[in-house]
């Protein structure tokens, strides 16, 4: 099982906010089990695609800091359901980022619905604790698309 | 500006302690969160309610609970 919960990067501006997209099948495994008859997504993956959505954001900004790695969950809330079959737009704007540590307010909206919002609270990881070559795919995509002069930065 | 009570109940709140754990003798080894996330936290949170940016070494040189309101006393934020 792959763990990217971020399909797509609309719009970035590094260090600052990001808009992303994620969709999510009606056969995921996991609504076998939340819930049968019910099924939604499970708060802790939208929590998950936040702060995916808001790493890319800062990992953008200041690559040499490190990997930004999920530390605190300093609130969340939960309004609306994620159904199968729907598609999230992700929204992260940094609140405050620091050499060791970011702060980055993010909520998902599923077309005009709110569906949750968090503050999440960021620590750096340097590379050299990751794979030699780990790369994010799915920000280098949109960075090579804007490079070569696709829509892009949406600043 | 804060007074110390409220200096003190903001520190509870930062390292999720009870608020009677909370003095200016505590020193940092009694206080479970303030570990190195913990110390991130105490900065960010000087940041965001007091506009304190403090360098690593500084935040490493605070032992105890007094040495933080010593820091806001010195910062013009504590009366």
């Amino acid at each position: 099982m792959r763990f990217i919960l971020v399909d797509e990067i609309l719009e970035l501006e590094p260090g600052r906010r990001i808009k992303a997209l994620k969709a999510v099948s009606r056969d995921e495994d996991y609504f076998q089990d939340h819930f049968p008859g019910f099924p939604v997504v499970p708060g802790v993956l939208l929590t998950e695609m936040m702060a995916q959505a808001a790493g890319k954001c800062l990992e953008a900004e200041d690559h040499q800091r490190g990997r930004p790695m999920l530390a605190k969950i300093s609130e969340a809330s939960f309004r609306d359901w994620m159904r199968p079959g729907e598609t999230a737009t992700i929204h992260a704007e940094v609140k405050n980022s620091r050499q060791a540590f970011a702060t980055v307010n993010c909520r998902i909206e599923v077309e005009e619905r709110k569906l949750c919002s968090a503050e999440l609270f960021f620590t750096f990881i340097p590379h050299d604790k990751f794979a030699p070559g780990y790369r994010d795919e799915v920000l280098e995509r949109f960075l090579k698309k804007t490079a070569t002069g696709g829509t892009g930065s949406g600043a | 500006m804060v007074n110390q009570e409220q200096a003190l109940d903001w520190l509870a709140k930062v390292f999720q302690e009870p608020r009677e754990k909370i003095t200016p003798e505590t020193p940092r080894e009694a206080i479970g969160s303030w570990d190195s996330l913990g110390v991130l936290m105490l900065m960010a949170e000087l940041d965001e309610q007091f506009k304190i940016i403090l360098t690593d070494q500084e935040m490493q040189a605070m032992k105890k609970v007094g040495d933080v309101l010593t820091l806001l006393r010195e910062r013009g934020q504590l009366s």
